[in-house]
């Protein structure tokens, strides 16, 4: 068989194989396609479900740090914050949720660390989101929380970290440096000595 | 040097060849010889059968249009799960009820990506396949395709009567005044034209191929978006309670299910605040409980801080915010909730999203956690009936809307599970280490308490709210995609009504001329002049639609009116109608 007839055959091959594209591209629209009919959609996971247990630690070196947005906002205390006001601190920016199982068992490593860490320029701060500031003061006393929490229901502070360093999951645990960059993140729950090791990264990387 | 220009030479030639063989034309003598040449090394090939010869054959096969067909078929059928089994990036609430159906079957399932069929690698794999295969079928034909648009028609045929349409004549002028009519006939027809020595070529119909490469090329982009989608695009559910915001980051939605490269930083940040749900039942009738409107009034901004916007959600009238679509795809009700402690401090003051368990009266299930109520944690389990009545004892909901709010709710006491870690979800309670109290279930109506037993505490019942659900997808292919679909029907179309054809003229004096064909003609013309033949050759693809006989017919008629017009210095004549002589 020589190459010029097998071209040809191919050539009108190629046309039958047009028709049966179209039949199987119909299959897959249908196959692809998603409700915008109304369903009683029952929503069994939700943010808890991203954590999953995974946990994942990002150290910043400081040639490459992001700088940390401008965010301000009011605490559960009805105080004012504003983020900027800390530089000269190195910030440890929790982003939690009462209901959230992950954050209630690191709970107690942020409160004793935010306690012994105290004397050095170190400010904690939590971002309570998807929550109601009644339940989250709640959690607060139950654990002793010392420091701060931005009321953040809707998520708005986490969305200001969009273009930086994002939390990906409840908890999120972000650090910032004494000039207001980020330093590092982990996601997932922080362990005692873990964070205090990164914080003593960062105090050090800066003095 | 010369062997180079040689070499070149002859490959031309056999683009000319194929693209010739595509119309399903004779070989002309130079077309023969080139093939010729090639064979010696198209037959040495599978002889001595290296790994060049095996991956040309991989490839040849891979590239053929038998293999494109089993490819599609094979696709089509791979798709088929994906609409059987529930999708876990569709509907994950469908997939954990097939989980909880068929406890044996859905993990093995799960293993052959059977709840992900779009994103499973044997799907990807039969994709991938057919990508190359068409790419392979589809770019060296863009490449002849862009010769052969560039070059002009092959040479006329020596023998224009073997051709399957032919037709011939006499006239009385020159051969080169009969071809020079003829040629200016039909390049008005918009034929392209190549004229040589006592012949002309024309060719028309070059949108057949570029309709029919249109329709491969639009398959390609078909493709190519679908896979853009998977890439880069994602989806996400949230349920959203009236007067609460939430924003389009992963900390903020309930799923997330990303395309391969999509990280949080992708997605596009703005955010929703939902103001308020409406919702109209039918009241009476057969359809009575049937929802006849839904609509959401929402506030929205692209960025943080930025500017708000409003918005009515509803049933197929999505909100489209940065190249997303965010659907209404349902509702239910919040009941709002107070839980006081044995030590008589509030430790949780919420709407609580329930999740309807059934459509006519909107009957909805859901739990309240208190991990934060000491000394015991409290957990409550329980329904909100829209419209309360008792029916054989049974609570139940007799319509959809809030006429008559009531919740009932079983209460316990002791560990929640939540502080080992384990993330668990918000709408399913774990009683293995709660104990359940003894406090009836009564019906609360709004601004009504349980008060529980041993000073653990107290709840309220103190409103309601309504919630949303919305989709959000974004998929950078759609909008490709309906380019390439649309394109490919213009090809397929394009490529079905337009025909490729050839017109060949060959001229000379009577006496040289094939006597083949017959010159019904020729008494007309006077004797003493010198008479030339004139012959007509007509070509186009066998597989093709009816017609040509007669497009060529009439053309050839129309040539002979021309040409002897020309000869009498009159065009258009009055000349004896010319029989075409047709196969």
């Amino acid at each position: 068989m020589t190459r010029l007839p097998r071209s040809a055959r191919r050539a009108a091959g190629m046309t039958l194989a047009i028709r049966g594209l179209l039949a199987s591209a119909a299959v897959l629209s249908v196959a692809s396609c998603s409700g915008g009919e109304i369903a009683q959609s029952t929503p069994v996971s939700n943010a808890q479900s991203f954590v999953g247990g995974s946990y994942s630690s990002t150290f910043y070196p400081p040639g490459a740090r992001p700088a940390a947005p401008r965010v301000s906002g009011t605490t559960l205390d009805g105080a004012k914050f504003s983020l900027a006001a800390q530089r000269g601190s190195v910030v440890v920016l929790n982003f939690w949720g009462s209901w959230c199982a992950p954050c209630r068992r690191e709970a107690p490593a942020l409160a004793t660390l935010a306690t012994d860490l105290k004397t050095a320029q170190v400010r904690f701060i939590g971002d309570d989101v998807q929550d109601s500031p009644a339940n989250a003061l709640a959690f607060e006393r139950t654990f002793r929380i010392g420091y701060p929490s931005l009321n953040d229901p809707g998520e708005q502070v986490a969305l200001a970290f969009h273009g930086a360093v994002p939390p990906v999951a409840i908890p999120t645990t972000l650090l910032i440096d004494r000039t207001g960059r980020i330093a590092g993140r982990i996601v997932g729950e922080v362990s005692y000595r873990g964070l205090r090791a990164l914080i003593a990264k960062v105090l050090a990387g800066q003095s | 040097m010369t062997q180079d220009l040689a070499g070149r030479e002859a490959s031309g030639d056999q683009a000319g060849a194929v693209s010739t063989a595509v119309d399903g034309a004779a070989v002309d003598g130079s077309q023969a010889e080139t093939a010729a040449d090639a064979a010696p090394s198209a037959g040495a090939a599978p002889q001595r059968f290296g790994v060049i010869g095996w991956l040309r054959w991989i490839w040849r096969q891979l590239t053929s249009m038998r293999t494109a067909l089993v490819l599609l078929f094979l696709l089509a059928l791979a798709s088929v799960p994906g609409s059987v089994l529930p999708q876990q990036g569709i509907d994950p609430a469908a997939v954990s009820q097939y989980y909880a159906a068929h406890p044996a079957l859905a993990p093995f399932l799960a293993k052959l990506s059977g709840f992900d069929v779009f994103g499973a690698p044997w799907f990807a794999a039969i994709y991938l396949l057919l990508f190359t295969s068409l790419a392979g079928c589809v770019l060296p034909r863009t490449y002849r395709l862009a010769r052969s648009a560039r070059q002009p028609p092959p040479k006329a045929p020596r023998h224009l009567g073997r051709l399957p349409q032919a037709a011939g004549f006499l006239t009385s002028g020159p051969p080169d005044q009969a071809l020079a009519a003829a040629a200016g006939l039909l390049r008005r027809r918009r034929f392209r034209i190549r004229t040589g020595d006592g012949c002309v070529s024309a060719e028309k119909g070059y949108l057949h191929e570029v309709g029919n490469l249109a329709f491969h090329v639009a398959l390609l982009g078909l493709l190519v978006s679908v896979a853009l989608g998977g890439l880069f695009g994602y989806k996400a559910n949230k349920l959203l309670v009236e007067r609460e915001t939430f924003a389009n980051t992963p900390v903020g939605l309930d799923a997330f299910h990303p395309g391969r490269l999509v990280s949080a930083s992708d997605l596009q940040p703005f955010s929703i605040t939902l103001r308020k749900f409406t919702a109209r039942y039918i009241a009476s009738g057969v359809q009575r409980g049937q929802p006849s409107w839904f609509g959401a009034s929402i506030r929205y901004n692209s960025r943080y801080g930025g500017q708000q916007h409003g918005y009515d959600l509803r049933v197929n009238h999505p909100l489209s915010v940065d190249g997303v679509q965010v659907f209404l795809i349902g509702h239910g009700y919040a009941p709002v909730f107070k839980v006081t402690d044995a030590h008589g401090v509030v430790r949780f003051d919420q709407a609580v999203p329930f999740i309807p368990v059934e459509q006519s009266g909107l009957t909805s299930a859901g739990v309240v956690k208190v991990p934060d109520a000491r000394p015991r944690q409290l957990g409550f389990a329980g329904v909100f009936l829209p419209t309360e009545i008792v029916v054989g004892g049974r609570l139940v909901s007799a319509f959809p809307a809030p006429d008559y709010p009531r919740v009932s709710l079983v209460s316990y006491a002791g560990n929640l599970g939540l502080e080992s870690g384990q993330p668990q979800s918000v709408y399913s309670l774990d009683t293995s280490r709660m104990r359940r109290l003894a406090v009836s279930p009564r019906p609360l109506a709004p601004g009504q308490s349980i008060v529980l037993p041993d000073g653990l505490g107290k709840l309220t019942f103190t409103g309601y709210r309504q919630w949303a659900s919305l989709a959000i997808t974004y998929d950078p292919g759609q909008l490709p995609a309906l380019v390439s679909a649309l394109t490919a029907l213009a090809g397929l179309v394009l490529s079905f009504l337009v025909r490729r054809r050839r017109i060949f003229v060959r001229a000379g004096a009577a006496a040289e001329a094939d006597e083949a064909v017959p010159s019904p003609g020729a008494a007309d013309v006077d004797a003493d002049q010198q008479a030339t033949a004139v012959e007509v050759g007509g070509l186009t693809r066998s597989d093709a639609a009816g017609g040509f006989e007669t497009e060529f017919a009439e053309l050839a008629s129309e040539i002979m009116q021309d040409v002897r017009g020309a000869a009498l210095g009159q065009p258009g004549g009055e000349v004896a109608a010319a029989v075409p002589k047709g196969e």
